[in-house]
């Protein structure tokens, strides 16, 4: 029976309203016609499906309203997503003050979550507040991913979403092996023979 | 910041729509007609007809429910809708006002007059109510027709009340359906977080339950996603991996994938069932959850905000302490100490606040406390107030330092309250906003019931209603009525400390009673509360407690059948409402013998986890509220009062000689000398002086 994909991510963006966090979407999506919902319920996703070495990964982002109400966006927050693209706008200092709180904040307290960091709206240079080369050391510090993108000029945006999959199934699979190895441990330890390795399929 | 109510409402309603259902024509619901016309949120009238319409569901009765669109900046707009089995249309009203009851007889107005032959009278009417101002909080917005008859009554919730059984529609419905044990299981759910849906066949049910489970989490604010009511349009959202409360309608959820659903919690509202992959029931702290058992079993409590009560003090438990973490630097802003949290509470409470402490709903709350405090507008709620019940002690300490802080701040000039408020995000200046417009609306609702206590001295043949508002059957009406001067504000004096927890209460107690009488703008008057108040409130003082009565009972002598009946009236309503009333048996032995008495007396001192002593002798302890409702509570003694002006004084300049901890550096923990009051005899100055102002 054909699978309409072999893995589904969920995947956040996270950032203040006014980052361009839905031209984004827009941007990536596959259904670009259907309505937008963020300012009817708070909430909204949107849905594509790419091909990764050969795979089909069916991705979900979902974006959430009024987040910069937040000073620290919590753990539950990101429990239960693969990973989290994290949006500033090159054009406002106060977006990336935002921003590196938020970092700081995950890496305190879930490190197991994928993310990339997103300097949007890097299409006026005369405009442009947040330096590549500061967010770039933040980054570094940060062990994360920078992709300075483009909404509305369609820059870097297919390539940043195509690093987080990547990223989101390079751990999966790592995650998944290892698992494999520690089962593989127990099994040896016990000399027993079930050689049975529950494999989890996504 | 925390709160998801927008606060800068101007109109009492945005929009009606006249709402047609689907048919065999059409396959999906549209707007017939709207008021205002010039209402243009399109967004919001696109998937209104969806929401009005969520489902395919039983018409044979008429219903009333809401549901929640969320704006951009996370802000909640309520959709009040009425289904009539015999309209082929919905009524649906969009407002930024939760509140269900008032709104909900607004739609059965607008029924009235669309199936009369008023029906002309429609449009003036919705216009004459669009253009109303907002009433101010407990009172009324009275709308007539031409002829001077009344067409529609809103009334405005009272501040800090907590909802009660059965005013309150959605709790009582919430109450109903669910039992007392899957209410704490939700509760549990909701403090983690989770991922949360309710079901139920009937919209109102649905929507009411939702509502009620996040009214119940006061003091704080589900944060993440809440749709009461999910329409089958929007069905895919459930995949969303954040936390949610939603409400989902039977029909759809039967034909749910359930394995595309991930961990979820569902409560089948109609079946009174719970499916959770979660423990989450047993990782709240034990003692916790068997104060929530014991207190929501207990059936003579639950009329009244009792099951509200016991969430409450749940809570106060749980996340009372923040109090004891919190670090005063003089000259800095007050912040909030993780550790010191965790470690101001016992060992079996620790785990689960370290969880606590992850959660988007607390990290809310903790900030919203914390900008009230830094802008200087101290502690004054519901909550705290509860907090005060139970940690008296450090409560009493916490004022100390905290009005030492401000006291700094002061006198340092006001550069710091401005740079709050300049440097903060413009989400932290709302919440500010917020806090002084309730501070304002406590104080106008206070001008309101001195101008209604005003209109009654001036008119001491109204008849007051004697039936309380909250059990009209209430079998103690009569007996009570019939009692003589009675103990309900001897407590008042004899034990300060309750008295002031429960001070609001009455206080809105009595507005609620009183509320028959006509509630025009409160006229300015230039007489002090206390003045109006005294005959009514103090009048037991003489008796009991204070010799050298403070009190001229000549000037109550006209109007002394309205305050019969309005001291009764209290008592009755104390006995309803109130359920914290911690009057000791012993000094109310009225109480005691009363068998069908319905407040909660004993529980308040069963449920005290601290132990905390209880002042039942006499002592007024020195817990001074920061409410601005007791700033008048000065007796009017002549050599009192001196020796208040002298003791603010000397507090004002940061000498307190009855509580030398005073200039102390203050830290998180309990001094183990501190004094846990005040040295007898109470001086009523000291508690004027330990209240925080207002601003």
């Amino acid at each position: 029976m054909a699978k309409e994909y072999d893995h589904l991510f969920k995947l956040l963006i996270i950032g203040d309203s006014g980052v361009g966090k839905s031209s984004l979407l827009v941007r990536f999506a596959d259904n670009t016609f259907s309505g937008s919902y963020i300012t009817t319920i708070g909430v909204d996703f949107k849905i594509r499906t790419v091909l990764v070495d050969g795979e089909k990964v069916k991705l979900q982002i979902w974006d959430t309203a009024g987040q910069e109400r937040f000073r620290t966006i919590t753990s539950t927050y990101y429990r239960g997503t693969h990973g989290v693209i994290v949006v500033y706008d090159v054009t406002n200092g106060d977006s990336f003050a935002n921003v590196k709180r938020w970092l700081h904040e995950i890496d305190q307290n879930c490190e197991v979550v994928n993310r990339i960091l997103v300097g949007n709206k890097n299409d006026a240079p005369d405009r442009k507040v947040v330096l590549t080369e500061d967010a770039q050391r933040f980054a570094d510090q940060m062990g994360i991913q920078l992709y300075e993108t483009s909404a509305k000029d369609n820059i870097n945006v297919e390539q940043m979403f195509m690093s987080i999959t990547k990223q989101v199934l390079r751990n999966k699979k790592e995650t998944k092996e290892r698992q494999a190895h520690q089962n593989n441990d127990v099994v040896n330890l016990r000399k027993g023979p079930s050689k049975g390795v529950k494999r989890k399929c996504c | 910041m925390g709160s998801r109510i927008k606060n800068d409402v101007t109109h009492l309603f945005e929009c009606f729509c006249e709402v047609a259902g689907p048919s065999k024509e059409n396959t999906s619901p549209w707007i017939l007609q709207k008021f205002p016309e010039h209402y243009r949120q399109d967004e919001m009238l696109s998937t209104l007809p969806d929401f009005a319409y969520p489902c395919e569901f039983d018409k044979t009765v008429i219903q009333h429910y809401s549901f929640v669109l969320t704006n951009i900046d996370s802000k909640w707009t309520f959709g009040f809708c009425r289904h009539d089995p015999k309209s082929e249309t919905a009524l649906v009203v969009l407002s930024y006002l939760p509140w269900h009851e008032s709104f909900y007889k607004f739609l059965n107005c607008i029924s009235n007059l669309t199936n009369s032959n008023k029906s002309k009278d429609l449009w003036p009417f919705l216009e004459s109510v669009y253009n109303s101002k907002l009433p101010i909080k407990g009172c009324d917005l009275k709308i007539n027709n031409d002829n001077g008859e009344e067409l529609f009554v809103c009334q405005s919730p009272i501040q800090f009340q907590l909802p009660s059984i059965p005013e309150n529609r959605n709790l009582t419905e919430y109450y109903n359906a669910v039992d007392s044990q899957n209410m704490i299981i939700i509760f549990a759910s909701m403090l983690f977080e989770r991922r949360i849906i309710f079901t139920s066949k009937k919209l109102y049910r649905l929507s009411a339950c939702v509502q009620s489970a996040n009214a119940i989490l006061y003091p704080m604010n589900w944060q993440h996603i809440f749709i009461p009511v999910l329409p089958q349009s929007l069905i895919d959202y459930l995949l969303a991996p954040m936390p949610y409360l939603i409400g989902l309608p039977y029909s759809l959820f039967q034909n749910l994938q359930r394995n595309d659903l991930g961990e979820v919690v569902i409560l089948d509202a109609d079946k009174n069932t719970i499916e959770t992959p979660f423990n989450d029931l047993e990782n709240l702290p034990t003692d916790v959850v068997s104060i929530l058992k014991r207190l929501l079993r207990n059936k003579g409590t639950v009329l009244g905000d009792g099951v509200s009560r016991a969430f409450l003090r749940a809570l106060v438990l749980l996340i009372g302490g923040y109090r004891d973490a919190l670090k005063f630097h003089q000259g800095e802003r007050i912040t909030f100490n993780k550790d010191a949290f965790i470690e101001s509470r016992s060992s079996n409470m620790q785990p689960f606040l370290k969880k606590m402490l992850e959660l988007q709903i607390f990290q809310q709350f903790i900030e919203e406390r914390l900008e009230m405090l830094n802008a200087g507008l101290g502690f004054s709620d519901e909550f705290e107030m509860e907090v005060c019940n139970y940690h008296e002690k450090s409560s009493n300490r916490l004022k100390q330092q905290y009005k030492e802080w401000t006291f700094t701040v002061k006198r340092e000039g006001t550069a710091f309250f401005k740079t709050v408020k300049n440097v903060t995000n413009p989400a932290v200046r709302n919440a500010v906003k917020t806090v002084k417009e309730r501070g304002r609306d406590v104080r106008s609702a206070y001008k309101d019931f001195r101008s209604k206590l005003h209109v009654q001295n001036k008119n001491p043949r109204t008849k007051i209603s004697t039936q309380p508002n909250s059990a009209p059957s209430s079998p103690s009406v009569q007996r009570r009525s019939s009692r003589p001067y009675t103990t309900a504000f001897t407590t008042a004096s004899a034990s300060y400390r309750k008295e002031t927890s429960n001070g609001i209460q009455k206080l809105t107690n009595a507005q609620n009673l009183l509320k028959e009488v006509s509630c025009s703008p409160p006229p300015q008057l230039n007489m002090d509360l206390m003045e109006d108040l005294k005959d009514v409130l103090f009048r037991n003082f003489p008796r009991n407690n204070t010799p050298n009565s403070l009190l001229n009972f000549d000037t109550a002598s006209t109007d002394h059948d309205w305050q019969d009946s309005v001291s009764s009236n209290f008592m009755t309503d104390d006995d309803i409402f109130n359920t914290s009333f911690g009057s000791a048996p012993a000094e109310c032995p009225m109480e005691t013998k009363d068998l069908i008495r319905l407040d909660s007396t004993s529980s308040i001192d069963d449920f005290d986890p601290l132990k905390s002593p209880v002042n039942n002798n006499g002592l007024i302890p020195g817990v001074g509220l920061t409410n601005p409702l007791y700033h008048y509570f000065v007796p009017l003694n002549k050599t009192q009062s001196e020796t208040k002006n002298n003791n603010d004084l000397l507090n004002e300049y940061g000498l307190n000689f009855d509580s030398l901890s005073l200039t102390e550096q203050p830290g998180p923990s309990m001094s183990p000398n501190q004094p846990s009051g005040p040295p007898l005899p109470p001086k009523p100055a000291n508690f004027k002086s330990n209240w925080t102002k207002f601003e």
